[in-house]
């Protein structure tokens, strides 16, 4: 019989010891895939600030714990706008507010009206407000749909009645669920005056992207550029933190992994002495007899890690189902999350099994055979 | 009691043959010489503690011994490269207890010795039933170990340690632990094999009446063969191991 057969009828034989092992897998690889979902997920919620202005890069604080805590000011924005190839550096604002339940992050863009366009900004409704008024304000078309709000209704946002004066598009979801203002009365709001959190820099036609980043940092290396969501971590270290926590986490779930399947596959080892001793004096070689055991973890190891991904879906949506957590945490499934569920249960039984599977090869087939 | 020698060429060559335990505080063997000629069909037999069972696992590259030589088939089975190989391919084992895996079915069971063979995938499962039909268990094929009888699965053992159609069958206390009914059924199966399939058989046994079954006995006292020990049978150069 084909050794893959031998090793699903050995799996098969023993049905409450493979769905134990199958599902302790399981568990470690349903916690290492909704991590990993779920701070990929805030990595692409952070990094659709990038795009909002469609910018060949921004500019923000170097070394802050959050992007949203970048603090430049407005000399820092003249010395970017003024740098050799930049075509146009628009500075940005970003305060973020619960609204309700379902908008506990509700994005504040403070931006000068005379930028917008700059921006990428649309006003498909109304009109723009004006640069000195406090009172006024334009909602992205998502969130006026999601509000029922209309041009002329009343918002409040930072504690105050705003009206709403136009509807903006930019194009990018992230930005269109979110509200704009001018960008003194955010200033003054938060007590920032003159204080930017991002500036969206577009170079010049034919100006090297890279040297102008380099340029900027050079001068400013309190400073960082970032292009793409995978640079993000240069201006919010707190993703950085959360990755690490997701890789840490990883390691981990495959060394205990490891140590329960190998627990529990050393105690079957000596359970099944007398037939691993019998193998060997057929004639069974020893990476026979390996193919075996670890062929069994494998199994065990893809099984588990398809449940785990299962387990994990369950898991992720009850996590954004939670009260405090609703509309701050968003599953982002990735590639990258399946081969980490599926190398987490393939770590944790192959690592495993590779010491009982090892013991087992080694067994002297007559002591083996002589054991009761 | 015995038959004449069945074949000249040995099949089994055993010279000066050594094992202690315990940096020689208990000697196992003691220099034993053996001659088992092709075709032929010999019992070991002694009492306890004789040796016999050492001397037929030694033979099977199951241990090594402490000095001496040992040639199966041409084969010097004390300096074996690849004893799996030897095991599988150039000797067949039965053991007193018939060691068949419980959760395998019958023919599962003769089949997972072919496990490495040469046998192309496709050939195992027939053949396996053809074995099994030969040892006169042709219907049982399907059965798992546990319903059949011990004289029953001792002959599945039997058709196991002849999957990879080994030249030489080596048996361990094969009746130990059957009815009489079914010793006399295992012991008229190998006298068969030996006829047909024309394998050297070398049976372990304690009890006199089973090895009178062999074509010739020998019998060993305190490590030592002290009769019937087949030198007639003549001898050979060991040849390098493949």
């Amino acid at each position: 019989m084909p050794l893959a057969a031998l090793i699903l009828k050995n799996l098969w034989s023993k049905k409450a010891r493979s769905i134990g092992i199958a599902f302790a897998i399981s568990v470690a690889v349903m916690t290492v895939v909704t991590l990993t979902v779920v701070s990929s997920g805030l990595e692409a919620s952070a990094a659709a600030v990038l795009t909002l202005g469609h910018a060949d890069f921004t500019v923000a604080q170097n070394g802050v714990s959050e992007v949203l805590y970048s603090s430049l000011d407005e000399n820092q924005l003249r010395d970017v706008q003024s740098t050799p190839g930049v075509k146009s550096a628009v500075g940005v604002l970003l305060e973020t507010q619960r609204i309700n339940a379902d908008n506990p992050l509700f994005i504040e863009i403070g931006i000068a009206p005379d930028e917008l366009s700059q921006f990428g900004v649309t006003v498909v409704a109304g009109r723009p407000y004006q640069e000195t008024a406090i009172h006024e304000m334009m909602l992205g078309w998502r969130a006026a749909q999601d509000f029922g709000l209309h041009v002329g209704d009343r918002f409040d946002a930072n504690g105050t009645w705003n009206t709403v004066v136009g509807i903006y598009s930019t194009g990018i979801s992230y930005g269109d669920l979110g509200g704009m203002f001018p960008l003194t009365a955010i200033q003054t709001y938060n007590r920032v005056p003159g204080s930017v959190t991002l500036i969206f820099v577009n170079v010049l036609p034919g100006a090297s992207v890279t040297k102008v980043e380099k340029a900027i940092t050079s001068a400013h290396p309190e400073m960082t550029t970032i292009q793409t969501a995978t640079q993000f971590g240069r201006a919010d270290r707190n993703l950085v933190f959360l990755q690490a926590a997701a890789t840490g986490s990883t390691i981990l779930a495959i060394l205990i992994g490891a140590v329960i399947v190998g627990n529990t596959m050393l105690l079957s080892l000596f359970e099944r002495t007398r037939e691993f001793g019998l193998l060997r004096a057929i004639g069974w070689t020893r990476s026979r007899v390996v193919s075996l055991v670890v062929g069994e973890g494998v199994v065990l190891a893809v099984v588990g890690a398809i449940a785990g991904v299962a387990l994990s879906f369950a898991a992720t949506a009850a996590l954004e189902s939670l009260p405090q957590l609703r509309g701050v945490l968003h599953a982002n499934y990735t590639n990258q999350a399946f081969w980490r569920g599926l190398y987490t249960g393939l770590g944790m039984a192959v690592i495993g099994a590779l010491y009982p599977a090892l013991r087992a090869a080694n067994l002297t087939p007559l002591k083996a055979l002589s054991r009761e | 009691m015995s038959e004449s020698v069945a074949g000249t060429v040995p099949a089994i060559e055993v010279r000066g043959l050594e094992k202690t335990y315990d940096d020689g505080l208990i000697r196992a063997l003691d220099g034993v010489d053996l001659t088992v000629a092709a075709r032929e069909f010999a019992a070991i037999t002694g009492h306890s503690g004789c040796g016999k069972s050492t001397l037929l696992h030694l033979i099977a590259a199951l241990d090594t011994p402490t000095d001496g030589s040992i040639s199966v088939n041409g084969h010097d089975v004390v300096h074996l490269h690849h004893a799996s190989r030897f095991r599988r391919e150039e000797v067949g084992l039965v053991f007193q207890l018939h060691n068949l895996l419980p959760r395998l079915s019958v023919r599962e069971n003769v089949e997972i010795a072919m496990s490495g063979s040469r046998r192309p995938h496709r050939q195992r499962a027939p053949y396996a039933g053809e074995l099994l039909a030969d040892v006169g268990l042709g219907g049982l094929s399907d059965r798992l170990p546990t319903q059949l009888s011990g004289g029953e699965r001792q002959r599945v053992a039997i058709a196991r340690a002849l999957a990879n159609d080994p030249p030489v069958l080596l048996a361990d206390e094969p009746t130990g632990s059957l009815d009489s009914a079914s010793v006399d059924v295992v012991l008229a199966l190998f006298r068969r094999l030996r006829q047909e399939r024309e394998t050297t058989i070398v049976l372990v046994t304690h009890d006199e009446a089973v090895a009178s079954a062999a074509d010739r006995i020998v019998h060993m006292v305190d490590g030592r063969v002290i009769s019937g020990d087949g030198a007639e049978a003549g001898g050979g150069e060991l040849r390098p191991t493949t």
